[in-house]
């Protein structure tokens, strides 16, 4: 199923630069209803106070960690079956494991190209 | 205090030259002595540091300081250049839809088909614009990537000032003093910064003071 243009898309990232980044990507890519939340914790009680389509988070940040807001949106039966993308610098191979464990939808590695955020949009909305 | 190496000097002078003529309590004064005279050396050796650490130590604070600076004025300028970009690009998604119906227009009017191209050839220009400011906005992620180095830097100066300061109180009085005559190539730069941030100043404020002295 294609992504749909309007669905409310939530970014994740401690960074102020990094979420403007992203957010300017999806914005490119046709998205307008964008979220943003500094950490995991905020992250979550966004998710829980309103419909998201969509969840693109940072790994490393403060208060609570984006694998962990991961763990918590898969244990959570309203959140669980909701898209995360993980854009991280974390680039080593046991990160990516323990993101595949935890039901990541995929995973971009900072540096990135616009181009590779939308093919792993793509992937996850084909 | 007990004085390990004064006990083994006050010990009766032994003349014997064997080793195995020793008793064993003299044995093991001689050997208290030697371990005795060891710590005193390594103690008076480690006293030695005591300044130069303590200087160190001193300096630590400013450069966490500046790093953590470091990070934000990175962050400033990057939002600086994000607003730019993105005012472009709302200035292309206007320039699009305008040609979009300039074009429509010549169409309906069955103008040349060369002014057409032409103006095809705008909108690919536009667009290749386009794809150059995303790339431009990807780029500044080289921002968060400084800020996570500054951050893991951040935490291993802590950690070292924090067994530094542990040095300095097991192996000698914090001498604030000698410190200050320490005045080696890193504490200079550290000046030198220092400097540069009380003096610096913006853009409109150097343009008040221009103006007093007659510039417009």
């Amino acid at each position: 199923m294609p992504a749909d243009p309007n669905m409310k898309i939530l970014v994740v990232d401690d960074m102020s630069t990094m979420r403007r980044i992203v957010k300017n990507i999806l914005k490119q890519l046709g998205f307008n209803n964008l979220e943003e939340a500094e950490n995991g914790q905020e992250a979550l009680t966004k998710l829980k106070a309103d419909t998201y389509g969509f969840v693109v988070s940072d790994w490393n940040m403060p208060v609570m960690m984006g694998i962990d807001m991961l763990r918590a949106i898969r244990a959570d039966e309203a959140l669980k079956k909701i898209p995360v993308l993980m854009v991280t610098a974390e680039a080593q191979k046991e990160n990516l494991m323990e993101a595949v464990q935890a039901g990541v939808s995929n995973y971009v590695v900072k540096p990135f190209t616009a181009e590779t955020m939308q093919e792993k949009i793509n992937k996850i909305f084909k | 205090m007990i004085q390990p190496r004064a006990a083994a000097q006050s010990q009766p002078a032994m003349h014997e030259p064997e080793q195995e003529d020793k008793t064993p309590d003299t044995k093991l004064y001689e050997e208290l002595g030697e371990l005795a005279r060891f710590i005193d050396t390594t103690m008076k050796t480690l006293s030695e540091f005591s300044a130069p650490v303590s200087t160190s130590t001193e300096q630590l604070p400013q450069a966490l300081t500046h790093l953590t600076n470091l990070k934000t004025m990175t962050e400033q300028g990057t939002h600086r250049v994000m607003l730019e970009v993105e005012a472009i690009q709302d200035n292309h998604l206007k320039l699009s839809g305008m040609i979009k119906d300039l074009t429509l227009t010549l169409q309906k009017q069955q103008v040349a088909p060369a002014l057409l191209q032409q103006m095809q050839a705008v909108a690919n220009a536009v667009n290749a614009d386009d794809k150059r400011l995303l790339d431009i906005m990807t780029a500044l992620s080289f921002q968060d990537l400084v800020a996570q180095s500054v951050n893991k830097l951040v935490t291993i100066l802590q950690e070292v000032e924090h067994k530094l300061l542990q040095l300095v109180v097991v192996f000698g009085p914090y001498q604030k003093q000698a410190a200050k005559k320490e005045q080696d190539k890193a504490s200079e730069m550290l000046k030198q910064l220092e400097a540069t941030k009380n003096t610096s100043m913006n853009q409109d404020l150097a343009d008040e003071i221009l103006k007093q002295f007659g510039f417009n």
